[in-house]
């Protein structure tokens, strides 16, 4: 096991320290003062997420208005650290509700101390997962074991659970209304040159499960991808059914999924944790359905004035539609005025980062909106610059829309006292970097 | 304030004030410009107001470090604004946010212009201000003449006019062409004239930049300037305001004397007068005060007067009265007072003769070597190796080992470097200086540079005795094989004749030369094989373990045969005798910062003091002289082959034509000559014949008097005639440091000569050649005027075979052609014997050659225009020689030819330093013009900056170039390589009748 830390910092935007816990005594409290000094300090902020500074090596993660440092002097295994970040912070949002920002931090002083002391020993990543941890790290007072009112809850025994076969289940649970939630999300990551190809295209996608079930139940999701279909078909000898089949690259599961059988039977069988977690993820780069296409044209009239022509059409089906569409089309620094033409939505010029911002809040399926603008540049004295035209990005959320076309074709619950279980499933599309070219 | 009720830029200030981080202030500001920039796009509707009020946010914004690059049309737009609060935001907006390169600032020349012919002294200050700040040429061409009227206008207000100045400054910098030199030089003597003293200090910064280029122009300026500091000096008629900490305006005062430091001299003896006074007056005045301002501004001014002081050469007194002033600083505690007065003290030391005064100093600048701040420790580790010589060396040096020790390990490098210099250079002694260097390398260890202890070596072995010999017959002896009667038998019979009567740490060594001797024995000899290995047999069992343990080995490797090539292989040479030390030491000299920021000065300012400055410390690191005092080597070269640079071409000389001349007994001379000591303790039935190789010891050391073989080279006779030609002898003297002066069949007096800037020494060898007593020996100087000499004293009688050692202290006081003589008498028997010689301590031995660029070259030939100071002669009858040998011959009295400087490559120029005590050291600058049609004229022009000295170096280098010695050619005789022996003998002419008879008698 990799040391992963050294010691670990939570900084705010300005570099004040929040909280800090030093794991082990190989690097001095001054550290963080470098970190402020050649990295938040300088232009390489948000860079690069690694910078070794005098001997020790800086891990850094931007978590809303927080920073969360890593410091480590020895050689240590990054993806580890950032991982324990990573789960460190799902951690705390379970634990503060949802929210991690900075006043959250400062309202839970004690119980970060106290978390920190128990999801890492000598900088080596213990136990992280919140349903465990909560079973000894509580945010109610302590009950006395001589208080007259006995307790309505068996004492959990955390013991037991964590070094049992189940570790990531208690036992005993119930629950009246036996529910099982699971999103599918996905984020579209698209580079497309400025006449229409498609440069770079890939969705990355999750499936993330809340369950609320009595007892151990075990559960079994059949998706379409190629494996699982081909292996089905195999097994029950009959041909595939014609239809799509969608290929699945990079899967990768949570701990509770049994392994041996998804090699064997190439089905996802698993133990569900009690509450929320992420079943599994994954990784297309094949047949994308793309859910918008842009058409921009952007000309330059002479030294002080542009003309911006842009065209989004929408390519899922007329019945749905995405929310919080933002389209922003970036213009030189100088832009000085604009004004607008649009079919619909809003649009204005943000001259902090230097974009035409055009939103519109619901954007139905088989439309193609269009915004003109005609932007005025001021005269500089630097001898023109040749703008480097960066490229258009686009922000959206299609719901109940996969841009792999990812389907659950089941989800099956067992459980001894074979109760009836309710299960509610849901695909979201968001954009993730959206690019196009003009 | 013009800002006042401006509410959108305090709003905006306070937003940024606000921002939580730098991305939050980025938007902030990345809104904002966009806000100015949409308004100043349509420019109709901005107010003035408006207009000013964004301009002052673009101003807020580009201070903040935020690019702003539009909106320059604008700030220069505001330049011609009625109103006073709009032209204001316009200069300084345009002079912050604008460069002199921008071609915008065009556009508001004639605004510009206007303002300053204008009559509202508001907007001329501010348009003056602006020019001042951001003017450039063209600003220069059409602003300056309006400026200058400025400036002169009595009319105008003070406050108007120190503006003026300063602007003129700036213009003058851009373009030095628009102050016309002529007419403005009266002026500026007008404006000296100012009582205000704002307007006064502003002019004396113009003065300052404008007789850094040319002081020619400036002369009637000088006795103004004096004035002015008289008057600041003696607080007469200071105002308050211009008064800080009591001190009347420092600014000025520094000012002032920084201008005068760039007038050469000052000639007018009232003038001097006066400034000396004033001068005293500081140095008087100044203490070392509680108040850190007050420290500040009076020893700015104190160190600038120091500065002048060093650069007028004042006198002695004031010199001291310097360093006493400085050496109470270095005694305070404040460490940057100790560090000034530190510095400056080094500084004084190069540029001046203060180091007697300095000395002084001594207890408590090596107390600063124990200062906590590194910095201080290095001043006083630079001062120290600064102020180093013959007298205080001893001191200076145990100072220096004993800081070593608890010295900072960042600075022991240096320091022992430093230390090692020292102790070679200034040397009383050579068991003190192996001393002092063994110390250095027990106490420094890893700091010391391998230099330092190949150097050790090099004295160790070339110094004693017996050891050395055998070291060296080992090593060496298979060269000699090759000789006649030099066998390895033979050699090994002459040591092992020893072995009985040396002491136990010999024997090793002995038997190291035994193995060596063996192993260069081609073709083996089965006898001395035998005999060898008898010998190993024999301390096999010895009692001392070292003795053993050789023997044992040396055995073992000799049956080994052919394994014994490799590790008995000659000793590698050692390097360059030219100390390596001192080339580092010239390193890291170079880039401590006060030597270079002297010599920026000196290279601005063409006065003399450039001469001193530009040379290495006076204590002259780089010069040749005490590099060949050490390098001393006792194996002539003719034998050994070996480059050794210092090894002594007068003496191998001699052997080789003792080789020639008595043929008998060549192996025993050469080993006499080896083996001199030996020569005595040996039995005197030994008829070893031995030269003389008494030059080539290391003078000086006490131990090494009797180190010298007695020189009966030839048999008696009764007539005493001297051998060889007494003239030749001293003309081949006078271009190398050491060789024979006078010899005849009964005394030899040799002579080692060492020069370092005026100071000369010299030792005379006596040495009876003969096996009865030389008795009533008498030795007279009969010193020239210019020559202050001090002869030991010689005793009255020579013992026979012996060699007494006479050493000479010689002094220049002033430049003269004129020859010491030396009044050398004794008896023989019955017979007096009494010669005149001519000693070689002539002109050209207190020259220092010295390279001079270009960039210096002309400026100095320039400066020293016309008689006396640079004389011209057209001479004729010079000997015919082409021009390398000319070159070779200049090059040998130690005249640098500087190649390149003359585009004619018929004339030569050469440079050279001049040392004596009235001159100090003195730059001399020599052309010769050479007529390729006819070589026996050519015209020569010398200058420097003493009249005297032009003059006798002039008559010295003619009478070189007319009557040529004819003995050594063209030998370049200060250079270290050995010169074949035929040809540098000091050849004994066939006309001579005691060598002819020398020839026949063996």
């Amino acid at each position: 096991m990799p040391v992963a830390a050294s010691a670990i910092y939570f900084l705010n935007l300005r570099g004040d320290v929040l909280i800090n816990r030093l794991y082990r005594d190989d690097v001095g409290g001054n550290m963080v003062d470098a970190f402020r000094m050649h990295i938040m300090q300088t232009k390489e902020l948000g860079t690069c997420p690694v910078r070794q500074i005098g001997g020790c090596s800086f891990f850094y993660m931007r978590i809303s208005n927080v920073y969360i440092v890593i410091v480590v002097s020895s050689n240590a295994n990054v993806a580890c650290a950032f991982k324990f970040v990573v789960e460190a912070v799902s951690m705390f949002k379970s634990y503060f509700g949802g929210a991690f920002d900075e006043d959250a931090i400062r309202n839970n002083f004690v119980l970060i101390y106290e978390l920190l002391d128990e999801i890492m020993d000598f900088g080596y990543p213990q136990n992280l997962s919140p349903e465990i941890l909560k079973l000894y790290i509580t945010q109610e007072g302590v009950r006395s074991p001589f208080s007259s009112k006995a307790s309505d809850k068996p004492i959990p025994n955390a013991t037991l659970q964590v070094t049992g076969a189940v570790g990531w289940r208690r036992e005993g649970l119930v629950y009246k209304k036996n529910e099982v939630f699971l999103d599918i999300v996905e984020s579209v990551n698209l580079l497309m040159s400025s006449k229409g190809s498609v440069l770079r295209c890939d969705v990355t996608g999750k499936i993330l499960m809340k369950c609320f079930l009595s007892g151990m139940p075990d559960l079994k999701l059949g998706l379409n991808d190629k494996i699982g279909l081909e292996k089905e078909s195999q097994m029950k000898s009959r041909p595939a059914k014609s239809g799509k089949t969608i290929e699945l690259d990079d899967v990768t599961f949570h701990q509770c999924v049994n392994l041996t059988r998804f090699n064997s039977e190439k089905t996802v069988s698993f133990v569900p944790p009690d509450g929320e977690f992420e079943l599994m993820k994954y990784r297309i780069t094949e047949g994308v359905n793309l859910p918008f296409r842009v058409l921009p044209t952007i000309k330059e009239l002479g030294r002080t004035r542009m003309e911006v022509n842009v065209k989004v059409k929408s390519v899922f089906g007329a019945k749905m539609f995405a929310l919080g569409v933002v389209v922003k089309i970036p213009v030189p620094k100088q832009t000085a005025k604009t004004s607008f033409q649009v079919t619909s939505g809003r649009a204005k010029y943000n001259a902090a980062i230097d974009c035409l911002v055009w939103k519109i809040r619901k954007f139905p399926g088989q439309t193609e909106p269009t915004l003109s603008a005609e932007v005025e540049l001021i005269s500089t004295m630097a001898e023109k610059k040749s703008w480097t035209k960066p490229p258009i990005q686009m922000e959206f959320q299609v719901p109940m829309f996969t841009a792999s076309g990812l389907r659950v074709r089941f989800l099956k619950v067992w459980e001894k006292s074979g109760y009836n279980t309710v299960e509610w499933v849901r695909y979201i599309t968001k954009a993730g970097s959206y690019e196009i070219r003009c | 304030m013009a800002m006042h009720g401006m509410r959108g830029l305090s709003v905006f200030i306070s937003d940024i004030r606000n921002c939580q981080n730098k991305e939050q202030e980025r938007q902030r500001i990345d809104k904002e410009l966009g806000n100015v920039r949409n308004r100043f796009k349509n420019e109709k509707g901005l107010s003035p107001y408006e207009k000013k009020k964004y301009v002052w946010k673009m101003l807020y914004i580009y201070m903040l470090g935020y690019d702003v690059d539009f909106g320059h049309m604008e700030a220069v737009s505001l330049i011609s604004a009625p109103k006073y609060p709009e032209k204001q935001v316009g200069y300084i907006v345009t002079s912050c946010l604008l460069n002199e390169n921008h071609d915008f600032l065009r556009l508001a020349i004639n605004t510009v212009r206007n303002d300053i012919i204008g009559r509202n002294e508001t907007f001329q200050c501010l348009a003056l201000t602006m020019v001042g700040n951001i003017g450039g040429r063209e600003f220069a061409e059409s602003l300056a003449p309006d400026v200058q009227k400025l400036l002169l206008s009595s009319s105008c207000r003070p406050l108007v006019r120190k503006k003026a100045a300063l602007c003129l400054l700036r213009l003058y910098r851009k373009n030095p062409d628009v102050v016309n030199v002529d007419g403005w030089a009266d002026r500026m003597a007008q404006l000296l004239d100012e009582r205000d003293l704002g307007v006064l200090t502003s002019s004396m910064s113009l003065l300052v930049a404008l007789v850094s280029n040319n002081h020619e122009a400036y002369w009637s300026c000088l006795p103004k300037c004096v004035k002015t500091l008289e008057r600041l000096a003696r607080n007469q008629d200071i105002p308050q305001e211009y008064t800080y900490y009591g001190i009347p305006s420092p600014w000025l005062q520094v000012k002032t004397m920084r201008a005068l430091q760039y007038f050469p001299t000052i000639e007018d003896p009232y003038t001097r007068r006066t400034l000396f006074e004033v001068l005293q007056r500081i140095l008087m005045g100044t203490d070392v005060v509680k108040n850190v301002n007050k420290n500040n501004a009076s020893h700015a001014v104190l160190f600038e007067a120091l500065a002048l002081v060093m650069h007028l050469d004042a006198e002695k007194e004031m010199m001291s009265q310097c360093v006493a002033l400085l050496g109470k600083f270095i005694a305070v505690r404040e460490p940057n007072i100790r560090y000034l007065g530190l510095e400056n003290m080094t500084r004084m030391l190069m540029v001046t003769d203060a180091q007697e005064i300095i000395k002084r100093h001594q207890a408590q600048i090596i107390t600063s070597l124990k200062d906590p701040d590194i910095s201080i420790r290095r001043r006083a580790l630079d001062l120290l190796y600064g102020m180093c010589d013959v007298t205080n060396a001893k001191d200076i040096v145990e100072e220096l080992l004993q800081y070593l020790s608890s010295a900072d390990f960042t600075m022991r490098e240096e320091l022992s470097l430093k230390a090692a210099i020292l102790a070679e250079k200034f040397a009383p002694d050579l068991s003190w200086y192996v001393d002092v260097i063994l110390q250095l390398i027990d106490k420094a260890g890893d700091f010391i540079s391998d230099d330092i202890w190949f150097r050790v070596v090099q004295f160790v072995t070339n110094n004693d005795d017996l050891q050395v010999s055998a070291y060296i017959l080992g090593e060496y002896s298979h060269l000699l094989a090759r000789r006649p009667g030099c066998s390895p038998k033979e050699i090994f019979g002459i040591l092992h004749e020893k072995l009985p009567t040396v002491s136990t740490t010999t024997i090793p060594i002995l038997l190291s030369a035994y193995a060596k001797i063996l192993m260069h024995t081609q073709p083996p000899d089965q006898e001395l094989q035998s005999q060898i290995w008898a010998i190993f047999n024999k301390y096999e069992s010895c009692i001392d373990a070292e003795i053993q343990q050789r023997a044992v080995e040396y055995f073992a490797l000799c049956q080994k045969g052919a394994a014994l090539m490799d590790i008995l292989a000659e000793m590698p040479k050692f390097p360059e005798r030219k100390s390596s030390l001192i080339k580092r030491a010239e390193y890291s000299e170079a880039d401590t910062a006060e030597q270079s920021a002297i010599k920026l000065r000196a290279q601005q300012q063409p006065s003399n003091a450039l001469v001193v400055t530009d040379q290495p410390p006076a204590n002259g690191a780089t010069s040749p002289v005490p590099v060949g005092q050490l390098s001393l080597a006792m194996v002539p070269s003719m034998i050994t082959t070996e480059d050794h640079t210092s090894t002594d071409p007068a003496s191998s000389q001699q052997n080789g034509s003792l080789t020639k001349v008595d043929p008998q007994h060549p192996s025993a001379d050469l080993l006499g000559d080896l083996l001199g000591p030996l020569a005595i303790e040996g039995p005197p039935g030994a008829t070893v014949q031995s030269e003389h190789n008494a030059v080539s010891r290391l003078e000086g050391g006490p131990d090494a008097v009797d180190g010298s073989a007695i020189v009966p080279v030839e048999e008696q006779r009764n007539t005493v005639q001297p051998i060889g030609n007494i003239a030749e002898r001293f003309h081949a003297l006078c271009l190398k440091d050491s060789g024979v002066l006078y010899e005849d069949p009964y005394i030899q007096i040799g002579i080692k000569a060492e020069w370092r800037a005026h100071h000369g020494r010299l030792v005379l060898f006596l040495g009876n050649k003969n096996t009865a007593p030389l008795v009533s020996v008498q030795a007279l100087m009969l010193p020239p005027a210019h020559l202050k000499m001090e002869l030991s004293l010689v005793p009255d009688t020579i013992p026979p075979r012996a060699q007494v050692q006479c050493p000479l202290e010689v002094v220049n006081l002033r430049p003269s052609r004129d020859v010491a003589v030396l009044d050398f008498s004794y008896k023989f028997g019955t017979n007096m014997v009494n010669v005149k010689l001519r000693l070689p301590a002539v002109l050209n031995k207190f020259l220092q050659p010295i390279p001079v660029p270009a960039e210096e070259f002309f400026p100095q030939w320039r400066s020293l225009s016309g008689p006396p100071l640079k004389l011209q002669e057209v001479v004729r009858g010079v000997r015919p020689m082409p021009l390398p040998e000319m070159a070779n011959l200049l090059n040998s009295f130690r005249l640098m030819i500087c190649p390149g400087l003359d585009p004619n490559p018929n004339n030569l120029v050469a440079s050279t330093t001049f040392y004596s005590e009235s001159t100090h050291a003195m730059l001399c600058l020599i052309r010769i013009e050479t007529d390729p049609a006819d070589r026996t004229q050519l015209r020569m022009t010398l200058a420097s900056g003493d009249p005297t000295l032009t003059f006798e170096l002039k008559e010295f280098i003619k009478e070189q170039l007319i009557s040529i010695p004819t003995a050594p050619p063209q030998s370049p005789a200060p250079a270290p390589a050995p010169p074949p022996a035929a040809q540098a003998t000091p050849q004994i002419p066939p006309n001579d009748p005691a060598a002819l008879l020398a020839g026949l008698l063996s």
